[in-house]
C-alpha cells in the first residue's frame, strides 16, 4: 500500500529506530508498503520511519533497479571521506553538501532474520548512509558542518533551495519610490509655507497644486506597498520582518501626508 | 545472633555491608570478606590512567571503615561454599583462604546464616591470547581496571609522549579485548582523556587515536544504545558518540573480536566475518569478565558448582535463564530479588549475579564466533541491587523467615552516568547520560523499550564537574562519613 510519506517539519517519532525484533507477517507488510512508496514517488529508497514505521527497515533500489531489503543494518567498516550533494525525500526539494565515507562494509539481516554483509561504495554507498541515518534517528541534518548547517537550516525556514547563498541587499529598487514620495512631500510644504507670502488668488492655485501632488503621493504609496511586497520575495534570505516594513513605511508616509494636507486645507 | 556475610568488598558488596551493618546494630553479626585491603572508586580509574589523580585519590584503607561500622572484616578470597554445611557440620559455611599480610594462604571456615556474592568478576584477560594470563594483564597492553594497573597505564602514557616529543609518531588503540566485553563506558571515557591529555600535552596531531570495541554500532555500550532527546527529537547514542569520534578526530572499529594480542599489534574478527590486524605503540583493552572461580559443594562433598552458577561463573538468581532468542526477550526475564533458586539464604548483587541474557542485541559472525556486549551491572544499578539485597537480609533476620523480599529489577530502574571526555576545571567534557528503565522494556515502552521522557544525554563541562563532584561524594559516602546514608546509591 501507497503511504505518505514523512516530511519535515514532521519531528520524528520518539520510539522509531528500534531494531527488528520479530520477522512475521507485520514486517514483510512493511516492507511491501516501503517498495509501493518507492514506486509510486520514484524513489531511490526509504526507510520504516520515512513511512511512519518506526523499525530499522530499509528497501532501496540497487544499480539494476532490484529492491534490496535491509534489516537492522549496521556499518562496520568506512573508507575514505567525500562531500556530496544530497537530498532526500523528507526535505522535499532541499539539498545540502553531506561529508560521507566513499566506501562502506555494513551487516544487515534479511526478512528471514538471516544475517548478510556487504561492501557498497560510489552512490549506493551514500545512500545507504543517508538511509541508515535515518534507522538510527537522524537525517542528514545531523551530519553537516556548521556552515554548512547554517544555510540548510536558512533553507529550512524558507522552503526553498535557492537564492540561499546571496545576502539580503541593503538597498532596494523600492527605495527610490521613497524618495519621490518624500519630494513630493518637501514640493507640497514648500508650497504650504509660500502661501503665506502670496495673495489669496495665488494661494488658491497653490491649493490646487497641493492637490494634485497629494494625488499623487498616494499613488505613489499604493505602487510602492505592491511592488515592495514583490522585490521582496526576490531574495529569499531576507527577513519575514520585510513585510513589517513595507507596511510601517506606507502608514508613517501617509500620515505625514494627511497632517500636510490638512494644515493646508484649514491655514491656506 | 545470625551472621551475615559479604563476599566482596567493591561498590556493591561495601553498600550491601554497610547498610546492613548499620541496619541490624550489634545484636547480629556482619562479616565481609574481600581480597583487598583498600576500597577503590573505579570510576576514577581513568583519571589515575593518564596522571590526573593518584592512586591515593581513588582509594582508602577498608579496616579502619569497618571497624566503625562494626563489620567483621577479613582480608581473604572465597574459595568454595558449602550452602548444606558438610558432613561434620549442619551449618552453611564458605571456605576462605587470607590474602592478609603475614596470613597469606591460612585457611578459614567462615559459617553464615546469609550469604551475599558480591565478588565482582574475573577480569578474564586469559580469554584472548596474548592479552594475559587468566586474570593477569598481559605485557603487551595496559588495563584501567584496577588502580594499580591505571597507575601502569599512566607510566606507559607518559613514555608515549616523551616519544612524540621526539618527532615520533604513536598510534593508539583503545577498547574492547573480546568479542563478549562489557565496560565500554570505561574505555569511552579513557579513549577521550587519552586524546585530551594529548592535546593538553601539545602532541595530539602526532597521535594516531582508534577505537575497537565489540558493540555494533558506537554508543551502544551494552545497553542497546540509549535514545537521547535533544531538542524535542529522540536520537540515538549513535549519533552522539559518531560526532563526538569525528569532533575529537578518532577513528573507530566496530563489530570486532579480538581474538590475538602480540606486541604492537591486534588481530581481530568482524561481524562480517572478515579478518584483519591493527598496529599500536599504546593499547587499553578491557578484559572479558567472568565469575570469580567460586566452588559449591553438597553436604556429601559433591562438586554443586553448576547448580548455584551459570557457566560463566555468575551466581544464578531469580532471572529467567530460559528466555532463549532475541525476539523472546521480555523485562521480567531480569531478577528482582537477587535470590538464588536453590539456596534461599544465597543472594548475589553487582557484577557477580548472572544476567539472563544481554541487553543488546545478540550478533555473531558469519563464522559463528559471538560478538556481542555483554550487560553492564556495574555503578548506579550495582549499588542499588545491594542496598536492595541488604534490605531483604536485614528483614528476614529481624522479622522472620517469611519476611517479603525487596526488589530493584534493573528492567524497572533508572540510571545516570557520566562519562568523563577529559579532566579540567575549565576544560574538562563529561558526557551526563541518563536512562529509564536499564534494560529495555519492550511491552511497558513500545519501541525503544525506555522512557523517552528519562532517558536522555548532554556533554559539557558541567558534566565534568558532576563527575567530579560525585567522585568525591561517594568516596565519602564509602568512607561512611556524616550523612552518608542521603548520598543516593
Amino acid at each position: 500500500m501507497v503511504k505518505d510519506i514523512v516530511k519535515y517539519p514532521t519531528t520524528p517519532s520518539v520510539e522509531f529506530g528500534t531494531d527488528v525484533r520479530l520477522f512475521n507477517e507485520e514486517l514483510f507488510s512493511i516492507i511491501e508498503d516501503l517498495k509501493d512508496t518507492i514506486i509510486e514517488n520514484n524513489l531511490d529508497g526509504l526507510v520504516g520511519y520515512q513511512i511512519g514505521y518506526y523499525f530499522n527497515v530499509i528497501v532501496i533500489k540497487d544499480e539494476n533497479g532490484e529492491f534490496l531489503e535491509l534489516i537492522n543494518p549496521r556499518v562496520l567498516k568506512t573508507e575514505g571521506k567525500t562531500i556530496v550533494t544530497e537530498s532526500t525525500a523528507y526535505f522535499p526539494g532541499l539539498t545540502a553538501k553531506v561529508q560521507r565515507y566513499a566506501s562502506i562494509s555494513l551487516v544487515y539481516q534479511d526478512r528471514e532474520g538471516k544475517q548478510h554483509s556487504m561492501k557498497a561504495d560510489g552512490d549506493l554507498s551514500i545512500l545507504l548512509q543517508r538511509k541508515i541515518d535515518y534507522t538510527f534517528g537522524s537525517s542528514f541534518i545531523n551530519k553537516l558542518s556548521k556552515n554548512e548547517k547554517k544555510l540548510f537550516e536558512k533553507k529550512l525556514e524558507y522552503g526553498s533551495d535557492i537564492a540561499i547563498s546571496e545576502s539580503c541587499p541593503t538597498i532596494f529598487k523600492r527605495d527610490y519610490i521613497v524618495k519621490a514620495i518624500n519630494a513630493l512631500m518637501i514640493a507640497m510644504i514648500i508650497l504650504f509655507l509660500s502661501s503665506f507670502f502670496v495673495s489669496d488668488e495665488s494661494a488658491k492655485t497653490i491649493w490646487n497644486y497641493q492637490i494634485y501632488l497629494c494625488f499623487g503621493a498616494i499613488g505613489l504609496n499604493i505602487v510602492y506597498f505592491f511592488y515592495a511586497q514583490y522585490e521582496g520575495k526576490q531574495f529569499t534570505s531576507c527577513s519575514s520582518c520585510q513585510i513589517g516594513n513595507i507596511i510601517g513605511t506606507t502608514a508613517i508616509s501617509l500620515i505625514y501626508l494627511s497632517v500636510i494636507m490638512l494644515l493646508s486645507y484649514f491655514i491656506i | 545472633m545470625a551472621r551475615l556475610v559479604v563476599l566482596g568488598g567493591g561498590v556493591s558488596g561495601h553498600t550491601a555491608a554497610t547498610f546492613a551493618a548499620k541496619w541490624l546494630g550489634s545484636a547480629h553479626e556482619v562479616v565481609v570478606v574481600t581480597p583487598n585491603s583498600k576500597w577503590n572508586w573505579i570510576p576514577s580509574n581513568i583519571w589515575v590512567g593518564v596522571g590526573e589523580m593518584s592512586k591515593e585519590d581513588v582509594t582508602f584503607d577498608l579496616a579502619p571503615v569497618y571497624a566503625k561500622a562494626g563489620i567483621n572484616y577479613k582480608q581473604a578470597k572465597a574459595v568454595s561454599i558449602n550452602p548444606e554445611g558438610s558432613g561434620t557440620n549442619d551449618k552453611p559455611f564458605v571456605t576462605i583462604e587470607y590474602t592478609l599480610e603475614g596470613r597469606e594462604g591460612d585457611s578459614e571456615v567462615v559459617e553464615y546464616d546469609y550469604l551475599i556474592n558480591a565478588t565482582g568478576p574475573k577480569l578474564n584477560f586469559g580469554a584472548t591470547p596474548g592479552l594475559g594470563e587468566g586474570s593477569n594483564l598481559g605485557e603487551h597492553t595496559v588495563s584501567v581496571c584496577t588502580a594499580d594497573h591505571a597507575i601502569h597505564a599512566n607510566e606507559e602514557f607518559q613514555k608515549t609522549i616523551e616519544t612524540m616529543k621526539n618527532g615520533e609518531r604513536q598510534k593508539f588503540l583503545i577498547g574492547t579485548g573480546h568479542g563478549m566485553c562489557t565496560c565500554q563506558g570505561a574505555a569511552f571515557e579513557y579513549i577521550f582523556n587519552i586524546e585530551h591529555e594529548l592535546t593538553r600535552a601539545g602532541v595530539r596531531d602526532m597521535a594516531d587515536i582508534k577505537w575497537i570495541s565489540n558493540e555494533s554500532f558506537l554508543g551502544d555500550f551494552g545497553m542497546g544504545g540509549l535514545h537521547m532527546k535533544v531538542g524535542g527529537y529522540a536520537v540515538s547514542s549513535k549519533l552522539f558518540a559518531e560526532s563526538l569520534f569525528a569532533e575529537r578526530n578518532v577513528d573507530w572499529i566496530i563489530g570486532a573480536h579480538v581474538n590475538k594480542v602480540e606486541s604492537g599489534k591486534v588481530h581481530y574478527e568482524l561481524l562480517d566475518g572478515s579478518f584483519g590486524e591493527e598496529e599500536f605503540d599504546f593499547s587499553m583493552l578491557i578484559p572479558p569478565f567472568a565469575g570469580v572461580g567460586l566452588k559449591a559443594y553438597s553436604k556429601d562433598g559433591s562438586d554443586i558448582t553448576d547448580t548455584i552458577f551459570a557457566p560463566n561463573g555468575f551466581l544464578k538468581v531469580d532471572a529467567n535463564y530460559a528466555a532463549g532468542a532475541y525476539e523472546n526477550w521480555k523485562a521480567s526475564d531480569w531478577p528482582e530479588t537477587y535470590q538464588n533458586p536453590t539456596y534461599d539464604n544465597i543472594f548475589a548483587c553487582g557484577i557477580a549475579f548472572a544476567p539472563p541474557h544481554p541487553i543488546s542485541k545478540p550478533m555473531s559472525s558469519p563464522n559463528g564466533t559471538p560478538i556481542t556486549p555483554t550487560p553492564p551491572r556495574t555503578g548506579m544499578p550495582s549499588g542499588i541491587i545491594g542496598k536492595a539485597v541488604a534490605h531483604s537480609i536485614c528483614d528476614r533476620i529481624t522479622k522472620g523467615e517469611n519476611a517479603p523480599l525487596h526488589k530493584a529489577s534493573m528492567a524497572d530502574m533508572g540510571a545516570a552516568c557520566v562519562a568523563s571526555a577529559g579532566k579540567g576545571l575549565f576544560d574538562g567534557t563529561a558526557a551526563a547520560m541518563t536512562v529509564y528503565p536499564v534494560v529495555p522494556d519492550y511491552e511497558k515502552y513500545p519501541g525503544t523499550g525506555r522512557d523517552t521522557d528519562y532517558t536522555f544525554g548532554e556533554i559539557g563541562l558541567a558534566g565534568h564537574w558532576i563527575k567530579h563532584i560525585l567522585h568525591h561524594l561517594f568516596i565519602w559516602k564509602a568512607k561512611l562519613k556524616f550523612g552518608w546514608t542521603k548520598i543516593p546509591e
